[in-house]
């Protein structure tokens, strides 16, 4: 009997330690884990999706619906309304941190004295919980909070309330929400593009001066090129967290006032956990992920010709 | 022969209705009161299933947190039943409830929320049925109005114990009322006081909406005053607007009632006295709201009934003292004749999930607790949020102390215009679709017939995608249990 073992983890032993087999078991353990933690789940929505349940019936009780919920989504006008406005938030406060992490990447990625603490300082909003985050700015956004206060000056000379309704106006809670997205979030531009800052090759800026560029023409026909490749990655990746936005819509506003601030990610999480429509939430976000996936795809093609358009004109 | 035959068959009938009499009798756990048999049956089901140290956990609103416990350990001394909480916010326990209906974990044996709640988690399979083991327990609800008492059930089944009469009322100040006495009947012939109908608060809210500086009836006033406050956000206009219909919300085939002229009155009333509330209600719920309130900066507020007590009691208030408590105004309904109806807006109760392991035992716990005695000692602790719901709330010293008479007087009074909420499956996409229209005229985007048309679209949408011979069934039960108080016109 323990003859048999002892041959039985002989025989193991030399099988795992084959060559093959070896090179096998990571393969074998991305794709187990591709398979449950993707594989499985978007197998599973598509199915509901094409069913029809509602979780206040058994789902014992649910039926196959074809694409009728596909056909319901799209005809919900909500769901559109929801969409734009996701993609107004998703829009305006990419382009804002693009930019102010941009500007903020440019004067600080040169050797200054206190350079280490402003790019910490900088950093720490990327670093604080959202939650957390949209308490403090629900606090700050109160009309008679410390925002209006500092900007009573401003508005009062030019003749306007100082109680502006971040949180309850239409057009302002909307702004309310992009704001503190864009404080949140510019960390993460900056970051991007002070890492793209320092790897700009330095021999290419010194010839540009030898050869009398002056600092406009070093950055825009330099610099700005070489960063294109930094800017699309920052730009991915920004784009697909802020068409997610949900958090800041749900802390500061809960989607209101009325619809105004109703981002598609909270529409989903109605449909879903507040109405019950399981198999019309799966094909709401079946249908999202093709539309998010071919834009987040447009741009990583995008980001690939840059880079190789960066570097043939690298190698001439 | 007849005769014998016939005594023969009135002995059988008498011998029948004598046992089975005895056999109900015997069924009903010992005890004088509704506590006492709830705890001999919570005690007999330990015994017969032979439970060590039984643990149980319900899941709380977590505005309970402070003031429930206490009544936990109670029932632990009583029974050796240990309760644990689970505490949520009111707005994430719909959404546990039907996880709980799709995973059936058992997690939760008792379920503390809204009467809302029961259509969708009856239809899913999560909540329990509670009338076989009422019928050992023998529960009491005398003395609860019929609007509140109709909530218990579901499709003729009782599904839910209530503990809060939280129908909304009207808060005035009485204050700013004496002060401008005088100069009020001189205009409209008469002294302020309690509304008679929406319209009338309006004009009180136009007549006392006042401007930041202003010297009003020797009054100066440092901040504005807004002639009214009230629930008008998403998530709560719908609680609200039943008041203001007047009158059912369908017809006997579902059919919305909103696209009618009624209805339209009814947008129009809802969202015009908007005009003299602060600009951002559309953004408030009960945080911002109840410190408005208590702030002073409002004449009336249309709420929940413990606003009143909140602004009586929190130190910082500048009102306390000060409130007249006010049933909700009526209107012209559906009928044409003038009609008070109270939302239940909220109304906390309690339930037993069907797939926990005992719910004959969670249910004693639901019945100790809400049950006459137990549940007006609820309803005068003061750590807790439990309204007078209760006819004997109005002898009770304790209720009287910690709510004062004339609010339990008046609130009781409003009971009797008590209605639920729609008390059908889905009725939370039916509330939104509500909620939307409303922020839509309130914000300008479209007219009120504009609105109606839209809530009757989507409402029939709603009706169609969950079936609508299955909404028709339950709207007609809930309609015929008295849970709006209204029944369909006779032409339906």
């Amino acid at each position: 009997m323990a003859q048999a073992t002892i041959k039985e983890r002989k025989s193991l032993s030399a099988w795992l330690s084959q060559e093959k087999v070896f090179r096998l078991i990571p393969f074998i353990m991305v794709e187990a884990t591709f398979l449950l933690l993707l594989a499985v789940p978007f197998i599973l929505t598509i199915y509901i999706s094409l069913l029809k349940w509602r979780a206040n019936r058994p789902f014992e009780q649910a039926y196959f619906h074809g694409l009728l919920n596909y056909v319901r989504v799209l005809t919900t006008e909500d769901f559109w309304w929801a969409l734009g406005r996701t993609f107004y938030f998703a829009g305006t406060a990419v382009l804002l941190e693009l930019l102010f992490g941009f500007l903020l990447a440019m004067l600080a990625y040169r050797q200054f004295r206190g350079r280490r603490i402003y790019i910490t300082i900088f950093l720490v909003p990327m670093m604080v919980v959202p939650v957390v985050g949209g308490y403090n700015f629900s606090m700050i956004y109160i009309d008679s909070g410390p925002l209006n206060q500092i900007l009573s000056p401003i508005t009062e000379a030019m003749g306007i309330n100082p109680r502006i309704r971040w949180l309850s106006h239409p057009i302002a809670a909307q702004w309310a929400i992009i704001l503190a997205d864009v404080w949140q979030w510019t960390s993460l531009t900056f970051l991007i593009f002070l890492s793209g800052f320092a790897a700009l090759p330095q021999q290419l800026t010194n010839a540009a001066r030898v050869l009398g560029a002056n600092r406009w023409q070093i950055f825009w026909k330099i610099h700005f090129p070489l960063l294109k490749p930094a800017i699309m990655i920052a730009v991915i990746i920004r784009s697909m967290e802020a068409l997610k936005l949900f958090d800041l819509s749900v802390l500061l506003t809960f989607g209101g006032p009325g619809t105004s601030t109703e981002t598609i990610a909270f529409f989903l999480w109605r449909q879903v956990w507040q109405f019950n429509k399981y198999s019309f939430g799966a094909a709401a976000s079946i249908l999202l992920l093709f539309m998010f996936g071919a834009l987040i795809f447009y741009g990583i093609y995008l980001l690939v010709r840059e880079r190789s358009i960066v570097e043939e004109e690298s190698m001439r | 022969m007849k005769r014998i035959f016939l005594a023969t068959m009135i002995l059988m009938g008498i011998t029948i209705f004598v046992a089975s009499t005895a056999m109900a009798a015997m069924m009903v756990h010992p005890g004088k009161t509704v506590e006492e048999r709830a705890i001999n049956g919570a005690k007999a089901y330990i015994k017969k299933h032979n439970l060590k140290n039984p643990t149980q956990t319900m899941l709380l609103i977590s505005l309970f947190k402070n003031s429930q416990p206490k009544y936990l350990r109670e029932w632990k001394k009583l029974t050796g039943v240990t309760m644990k909480t689970i505490q949520y916010g009111y707005t994430d326990i719909p959404a546990k409830i039907m996880a709980e209906a799709v995973a059936k974990t058992g997690q939760y044996d008792v379920i503390n929320h809204f009467p809302y709640v029961i259509p969708d988690a009856v239809g899913a399979g999560t909540l329990q049925p509670l009338d076989a083991y009422m019928a050992k327990g023998k529960p009491d609800f005398t003395g609860i109005d019929s609007g509140l008492l109709a909530q218990q059930t579901y499709k003729g089944k009782t599904y839910w114990f209530i503990l809060d009469g939280d129908h909304i009322a009207l808060f005035l100040r009485s204050d700013i009322m004496k002060a401008a006495a005088k100069d009020y009947k001189a205009k409209f012939g008469k002294e302020p006081g309690c509304p008679d109908t929406m319209a009338e608060w309006e004009q009180m809210a136009k007549y006392f909406h006042t401007k930041k500086g202003e010297t009003r009836w020797g009054m100066k006033f440092d901040q504005p005053l807004y002639g009214a406050q009230a629930y008008r956000s998403i998530n709560f206009s719908y609680r609200h607007f039943p008041a203001y219909m007047g009158g059912l919300l369908f017809d006997k085939n579902m059919k919305p009632t909103i696209n009618s002229p009624n209805g339209i009155r009814a947008i129009k009333e809802f969202t015009s006295i908007v005009k003299y509330m602060p600009p951002d209600v559309q953004g408030w719920g009960t945080p911002q709201l109840y410190p408005h309130w208590g702030s002073g900066r409002a004449f009336s507020f249309m709420s929940f009934p413990s606003a009143m007590g909140y602004a009586n009691r929190n130190p910082k208030s500048k009102i306390s003292g000060k409130q007249l408590a006010c049933p909700v105004p009526a209107v012209k309904g559906a009928s044409g004749k003038m009609v008070r109806r109270a939302p239940q807006a909220a109304g906390t109760g309690y339930m037993v999930n069907s797939h926990g392991k005992h719910p004959e035992l969670a249910y004693y716990f639901i019945q100790w607790f809400t049950g006459p005695t137990k549940g007006d000692e609820a309803i005068a602790d003061p750590a807790g949020f439990w309204d007078p719901m209760r006819a004997s709330n109005l002898t009770n010293k304790a209720v009287l102390d910690k709510h004062t008479e004339p609010f339990v007087k008046m609130t009781m009074k409003n009971a009797k215009n008590a209605i639920s909420l729609l008390m059908i499956e889905g009725n939370y996409e039916y509330f939104n679709v509500l909620d939307k229209n409303m922020a839509q005229v309130m914000q300008g985007n479209i007219s009120a017939a504009q609105a109606a048309k839209n809530v009757e679209k989507g409402w029939n949408r709603i009706t169609d995608d969950i079936g609508r011979k299955e909404q028709i069934a339950a709207w007609r039960a809930s309609v015929a249990s008295g849970a709006y108080i209204d029944k369909f016109a006779p032409t339906n």
